[in-house]
């Protein structure tokens, strides 16, 4: 009987793989997108706030919003442009508007075999105009898929 | 599913020839020849000719130490293309593999001919692989680029656990089920290889893949293996006993 169990176990095992692999679907699941992430912090209290309001959207692109006055995002997905070296991008914060540069690299990234290559960035510096914003940290530079905090911005 | 078929049908062929040897009259010993080994792996030229992108092709060399362990040295190349709606890619390269093969049959059962157990490898990939074109799309709208061909290395353990007979002649068939862990890959940049010849998908730190081998194999040697005898329970005497008195 031990025999026979020895000499089935590796027939089993290879069928049970085929139909592992047989049954397991090509397709992407995983995040696609490297977003920089903004946190929004009180500059009076230097916690971390919502804004009444958010608006934004690329400089010159601002019939195409990312956000359009919504109210409790603590944390922005800001897209990076993988075509440029920079990109400007307009923050209206409780309706008083901002616009913040930032200053980067990108590099092509394999995600997985089914959901093909992404860009990660890899933030160099900031520049910003300060009519609320009165400043923006960079906490982490590096700009993946992760939900990992990369930039403060204090108003 | 028609290679699962195969593998059914010949696991039972072999497994009902084995059932026949062990039937034999017991000994105290048997002769065990020590054999050397060529096999090629069917499966790889099989599926080229369903799928031009993908072409495996792989060999093995083994000698018999004793009648329960064998060295094992296996070699071959792979070139596999790949492309979805976002990116192409493909890679080539050479891939060998070394360790041991472990028989768990008895040797009364395995008498030379078959084979059912283990193997322990170590492997080595020295491939090349390219994204010729990619894009990402996201707010800002499409960017295009490509990657440039890259050598690279791979290292890995493999468990193959399988099942080979002699059918007739010198040629024997068989089976393995091959599980791989990634050790290490050497690559110059932070990109993944999709795909490792002789390892499989390079995303995953485990692998798993099914070979199947036509082996020819030729005997250099005859060992003389002692026979353990299973402990026998002694049959009970029967009847009442008696005592005998002389007068």
């Amino acid at each position: 009987m031990k025999k026979t169990i020895l000499l089935f176990l590796p027939l089993f095992l290879a069928i049970a793989l085929l139909l592992k692999t047989s049954c397991t679907p090509e397709s992407c699941f995983e995040e696609t997108n490297a977003y920089l992430k903004a946190s929004f912090y009180l500059e009076s209290t230097g916690k971390l706030q919502a804004p009444d309001s958010l608006t934004l959207f690329g400089s010159e692109m601002d019939t195409l919003k990312i956000y359009n006055k919504a109210s409790g995002i603590s944390r922005a997905q800001v897209p990076l442009n993988s075509s440029a070296e920079s990109c400007s991008l307009v923050f209206i914060i409780n309706d008083t508007a901002d616009t913040v540069t930032f200053f980067y690299n990108s590099y092509p990234h394999l995600i997985s075999k089914e959901c093909g290559y992404t860009f990660y960035h890899n933030i160099e510096q900031t520049i910003f105009t300060k009519n609320i914003i009165d400043n923006v940290k960079i906490l982490k530079s590096t700009v993946t898929t992760f939900n990992e905090e990369n930039i403060l911005i204090y108003y | 599913m028609k290679k699962t078929y195969l593998y059914i049908i010949s696991f039972l062929i072999i497994l009902t020839s084995i059932k026949a040897h062990g039937q034999d009259v017991p000994q105290d010993s048997v002769l065990i020849p020590l054999k050397l080994r060529v096999g090629i792996e069917a499966s790889g030229p099989v599926i080229y000719f369903t799928d031009k992108n993908n072409l495996n092709l792989e060999g093995y060399f083994s000698a018999d130490l004793n009648e329960k362990m064998a060295l094992y040295f296996a070699g071959g190349y792979s070139n596999f293309k790949y492309s979805q709606y976002n990116y192409d890619y493909k890679t080539s390269g050479i891939f060998f593999r070394t360790g041991v093969d472990i028989n768990l049959l008895k040797p009364e059962v395995a008498i030379g001919k078959y084979w059912a157990g283990i193997g322990l490898h170590y492997g080595v990939a020295l491939f090349n692989s390219a994204t010729p074109s990619f894009s990402a799309r996201n707010y800002w709208g499409t960017t295009s680029s490509s990657i440039a061909a890259q050598t690279s290395w791979g290292h890995y353990l493999e468990v193959a656990p399988g099942f080979r007979a002699e059918l007739f002649g010198n040629l024997s068939i068989g089976w393995t089920v091959s599980l791989r862990k990634q050790l290490f890959f050497k690559t110059k940049n932070d990109i993944r290889p999709i795909f490792i010849p002789g390892y499989g998908k390079g995303g995953k730190s485990v692998s798993q893949g099914i070979n199947y081998f036509l082996v020819w194999n030729i005997a250099y040697k005859k060992i003389k293996v002692a026979i353990k005898k299973e402990p026998t329970e002694e049959p009970e005497e029967s009847g009442s006993a008696t005592t005998t008195t002389n007068d």
